[in-house]
């Protein structure tokens, strides 16, 4: 056997830092995964995310919270749903597959993306510098969800608060996408 | 320049990738007798309007949708945007 052993490291590295009053953080505990409809199970799968979380089915740029936080739906297009949840398990889409009986096709996504959360008051100062959507809260309300591109990146973002958004992007470019958010904090945090 | 996007609301175009005549949708049916002379002008044969027309715009940066954009193309007013599936099934070419 080889005399050496692998740690598992996330693409940022666990990058937490403040700016001002703004934080942003690398969040390596929750899992991604896609939820494909099967052709013409749009019903059963409703049903099925019901009765596994008691959860609605979130309309596109919508997402649907589980109360005690441990499962959210993020609409992102017609039939395309983004899971997170706590990444608790080896093969986090065992347990998902588990819940929803077969009325869904769920796929671990979670190694291909690179969570940052942002918090504190002001922060849609830097975000709206980066990205093309209109993030005030009468357009953006909390629990609103798109994929979009900030710099030219792929990106999805979440508002989870009235001052919290969560960003995912490509893992591959990580460090490039967290450069952008860096450099917009930089230049307008108080 | 802004699309709204049926689904998702107001979206930037740089979002999208056009890929041209909304005339795509209506491949010919390759069985028909004049079937090549279909295809070529399928193929080869645009309209060229000044003014007012339907295009295929790819949501790339987005859901992956695909879009047919009404546009002024003197203009670049955008006046109805659908998605190419509802255009496609309301004559008839999908299920």
């Amino acid at each position: 056997m080889p005399d050496f052993t692998l740690t598992p490291t996330s693409p940022l590295k666990g990058f937490d830092k403040q700016f001002g009053d703004i934080r942003l953080r690398e969040v390596t505990d929750q899992a991604i995964l896609s939820l494909a409809t099967p052709l013409g199970g749009e019903t059963a799968l409703k049903a099925a995310v019901g009765s596994a979380w008691g959860l609605e089915m979130p309309a596109p740029g919508r997402s649907s919270r589980a109360d005690d936080g441990k499962v959210h739906l993020l609409g992102l297009g017609a039939d395309q749903i983004f899971i997170l949840k706590p990444h608790d398990h080896l093969q986090p889409d065992a347990p998902v597959r588990e819940a929803l009986n077969g009325a869904g096709y769920a796929t671990d996504q979670s190694d291909v993306w690179a969570m940052l959360e942002i918090t504190g008051p002001g922060l849609r100062r830097a975000l709206e510098r980066i990205c093309p959507l209109d993030l005030h809260p009468d357009a953006f309300p909390v629990g609103a969800v798109a994929r979009t591109m900030m710099e030219h990146m792929g990106a999805i973002i979440l508002r989870s608060g009235e001052d919290a958004f969560i960003l995912l992007a490509a893992s591959s470019s990580a460090g490039s996408f967290l450069h952008a958010v860096e450099t917009s904090l930089n230049w307008t945090a108080p | 320049m802004i699309i709204n996007h049926p689904l998702l609301g107001p979206r930037d175009a740089a979002e999208f990738v056009v890929k041209g005549d909304a005339n795509l949708i209506n491949r010919p049916d390759w069985q028909a007798d004049d079937a090549a002379q279909q295809f070529y002008e399928y193929a080869y044969l645009r309209d060229n309007p000044a003014g007012e027309h339907r295009e295929l715009w790819y949501h790339e940066q987005g859901d992956r949708s695909w879009l047919v954009v009404t546009r002024n193309t003197l203009t670049h007013e955008v006046t109805k945007v659908e998605l190419a599936r509802d255009v496609a099934r309301a004559a008839g070419r999908s299920a």
